[in-house]
């Protein structure tokens, strides 16, 4: 029997989702099968060519075969390959961490379903296909996104719903303008001489986007999903849903070519990341809960990767995808810090009630301190070295601009050093009141699972490894960004 | 086309008008008061509404409309059982009619949002959509506003909101597209967003 790659990848992920979700007490068995399932999809898209049939006992698989539903097509096209090969990857990688952190959780069942709905994204042709596959991935994301965090002893420490809740809200915002720009591009090619239909898709188009991906002034979701959301969870969410709504941008600059060809769209690219920049720095410098600074963080780096496109330039987009590979790395090591950090306040994560808290749990202070520093692309860490490139592409046209994007990263540097003073108080300040304005927690005895020590030891030095070599990852966003020609048109 | 099929179409070309304004009627009971069990019934019935709607839509496929309804009401199960949960944690005075807090505040702004929704409709004309199924996504939308823009802190009522979107969107696209598979899709979206709101409303009460 033969089938095409499309059915082959969600009908195995589906299926596999469903089991996963019966089986959800067998953590070791989920995880893993949850990982491998990941990993195999990663090894399987980048290795066999698509126009090859494959065997697997009584089907044969040709993943460049289109599947056809309706008269709806989704087929794997080359452009599309890395892409999914990162967003399985970072799923993969999720899954490992999340074995020792989220015990009987519905994560790994969730997370292939909601790869398998990320990836048809990425292969269906129709955008309103595309947008609803999105918008059913991040309502299941909801699902593992606010469990309550669960201690060896068995103790629950639950957050509020306000982050899911806004989340939902946003991304369904987004999704009439992307169902009505399909509407509007349908008239267009009857009525190619109505520039008015293009206009209104483009504006669809960018506010649409701008609310999938927290831009100002719709930034709140970021910041509210990572204070009160489960922190694997989070970083999929970041990583993964983000991702692919990147690549489906990217993917509609190079279908719509008259869209990155409009005058006004690197100014606007520029201007909107700026000011997503300069935000989130301001932001992050003033919070004093960790799990916002995560958030307002990841607004900076989106902010980021608008600048770098912004610049209409071959080099900008490699830029943007070089911050995209290096963010599971550095939110993942931040957020498996946060999550110890939050188990250790009882579910709190103010750095006034976590005073002295680096002392208990120095790893997963050093996770999330270290994880920071990436993020905010601080010298010698891994987002140092697309942010110099970005900074350096921004101050040939304006310096101050360039200065502009510096002081962002500043802004998270110092959120982060304000709460590190907290966190690394010594006890004796604490004792006289000299440190904390609130009561502290009153914190419970930390002791370190072997096993997630060696993830966060791997992390950090992965993280400074690929900040000092950062050419192994470069080549990679300079291969993915061959695939898309419309700054080179 | 069968007879009954003719009946339906002309029927729901007759309610259209009544029916938008039954979804608003039944969303502004929703927004004033505060009791679950009515606010059940109100959305059992707005979803009822819904389906007239869809009759006219759907006009060779009658049981589109129909699964509409029965979606509709399966979320309204859902929203009521989470709501249930939530009420066993929080004591409440058990009268089926209390208002919401701010009530003069509340129908200072649905009065305002009526006439800013009635007047919109009036001027401008939303494109693709016959005058009545304009009236009826823009009614919706004002609803969607007001629960999500004044509701923040309460997970069903914004859960309700989402939904009035998505009816405004699916009335607006598959009037254009009536296809089975972007129809199909939304209904998993609206019976996703329905369970997401439940789950987040039990998932909020757990105690920190």
């Amino acid at each position: 029997m033969s089938v095409s790659g499309p059915l082959f990848i969600v009908g195995t992920l589906g299926a596999l989702s469903i089991l996963l979700l019966i089986l959800r007490r067998f953590t070791l068995i989920v995880a893993w099968v949850a990982a491998a399932a990941a990993a195999a999809l990663a090894v399987c898209v980048s290795l066999v060519p698509l126009d090859q049939p494959f065997d697997l006992g009584p089907i044969t698989v040709t993943l460049g075969e289109p599947l056809s539903v309706l008269g709806r097509v989704a087929v794997i096209e080359p452009v599309d390959q890395l892409p999914l090969v990162l967003i399985s990857s970072i799923a993969c990688a999720l899954f490992l961490i999340a074995w020792r952190v989220l015990p009987r959780s519905n994560f790994y069942s969730s997370g292939l379903a909601i790869l398998a709905l990320q990836a048809s994204a990425l292969m269906v042709t129709q955008v309103v296909y595309a947008a609803l596959f999105v918008e059913i991935a991040a309502l299941l994301t909801l699902l593992p996104l606010h469990e309550p965090i669960v201690d060896r002893e068995g103790n629950s420490f639950g957050g509020g719903a306000r982050g899911g809740l806004q989340y939902m809200v946003y991304v369904t915002l987004a999704l009439p303008g992307l169902m009505i720009t399909q509407l509007l591009l349908e008239q267009f090619a009857a009525f190619p001489s109505d520039q008015s239909l293009l206009q209104s898709a483009t504006v669809l188009l960018g506010l649409s986007f701008a609310l999938l991906l927290g831009a100002v002034p719709f930034q709140s979701w970021l910041s509210a999903v990572s204070t009160d959301g489960s922190p694997p969870a989070v970083t999929y969410l970041f990583t993964v849903n983000l991702g692919t709504v990147w690549f489906l941008l990217l993917a509609y600059l190079e279908t719509y070519g008259w869209l990155s060809r409009q005058v006004a769209f690197g100014q606007l690219f520029t201007v909107v990341g700026l000011i997503m920049m300069v935000a989130g720095g301001v932001l992050a410098a003033s919070q004093d809960r960790l799990g916002r600074i995560v958030g307002y963080a990841t607004l900076a780096d989106n902010g980021a990767m608008f600048v770098a496109l912004g610049s209409r330039q071959i080099t900008g987009l490699s830029l943007s995808l070089v911050m995209l590979l290096a963010r599971p790395l550095s939110l993942g090591l931040m957020t498996l810090g946060l999550d110890g950090l939050r188990r250790l306040g009882r579910g709190d994560d103010r750095a006034g009630r976590l005073a002295g808290a680096a002392w208990q749990a120095p790893w997963r202070t050093l996770a999330y301190v270290v994880g920071g520093i990436s993020l905010a692309g601080f010298p010698l860490s891994l987002g140092f070295a697309s942010r110099w490139g970005l900074y350096r592409l921004v101050s040939e046209t304006s310096v101050f601009r360039a200065v502009l994007a510096l002081v962002s990263s500043a802004g998270v540097m110092m959120g982060l050093v304000s709460n590190m003073r907290l966190l690394l108080s010594a006890p004796s300040d604490m004792d006289t009141g000299e440190v904390l304005d609130t009561p502290r927690v009153p914190m419970r005895r930390w002791r370190e699972d072997p096993v997630v020590l060696a993830i966060i030891v791997a992390l950090i030095v992965g993280t400074y490894v690929l900040g000092l070599f950062p050419q192994l990852l470069s080549g990679i966003a300079f291969r993915m960004a061959e695939g898309f020609t419309f700054f080179t048109q | 086309m069968s007879p009954f099929l003719h009946w339906l179409e002309q029927f729901s070309e007759f309610v259209s008008v009544p029916a938008a304004w039954g979804i608003f009627v039944a969303g502004a009971v929703i927004y004033l008061i505060s009791e679950w069990r009515v606010r059940f019934l109100a959305l059992v019935i707005q979803y009822l509404f819904v389906g007239l709607l869809f009759a006219g839509i759907f006009d060779t496929r009658p049981e589109m409309a129909l699964m509409k309804i029965i979606v509709g009401w399966l979320i309204a199960a859902a929203l009521l059982l989470s709501a249930r949960i939530r009420l066993d944690t929080v004591r409440t005075e058990g009268r089926l009619l209390t208002w919401a807090t701010n009530l003069p505040f509340r129908v200072l702004v649905l009065l305002t949002a009526t006439a800013i929704g009635y007047l919109g409709s009036q001027r401008f004309s939303l494109p693709y959509v016959s005058a009545d199924l304009g009236l009826a996504c823009l009614l919706l939308v004002v609803l969607a506003v007001l629960f999500v823009g004044t509701e923040d802190e309460d997970p069903t009522i914004v859960g309700v909101g989402v939904l009035n979107l998505l009816t405004a969107l699916e009335v607006f696209y598959t009037a254009q597209d009536p296809g089975l598979m972007v129809s199909g899709l939304l209904v998993v979206v609206s019976l996703l967003v329905g369970l997401a709101t439940s789950y987040l409303t039990v998932a909020e009460e757990v105690p920190a």
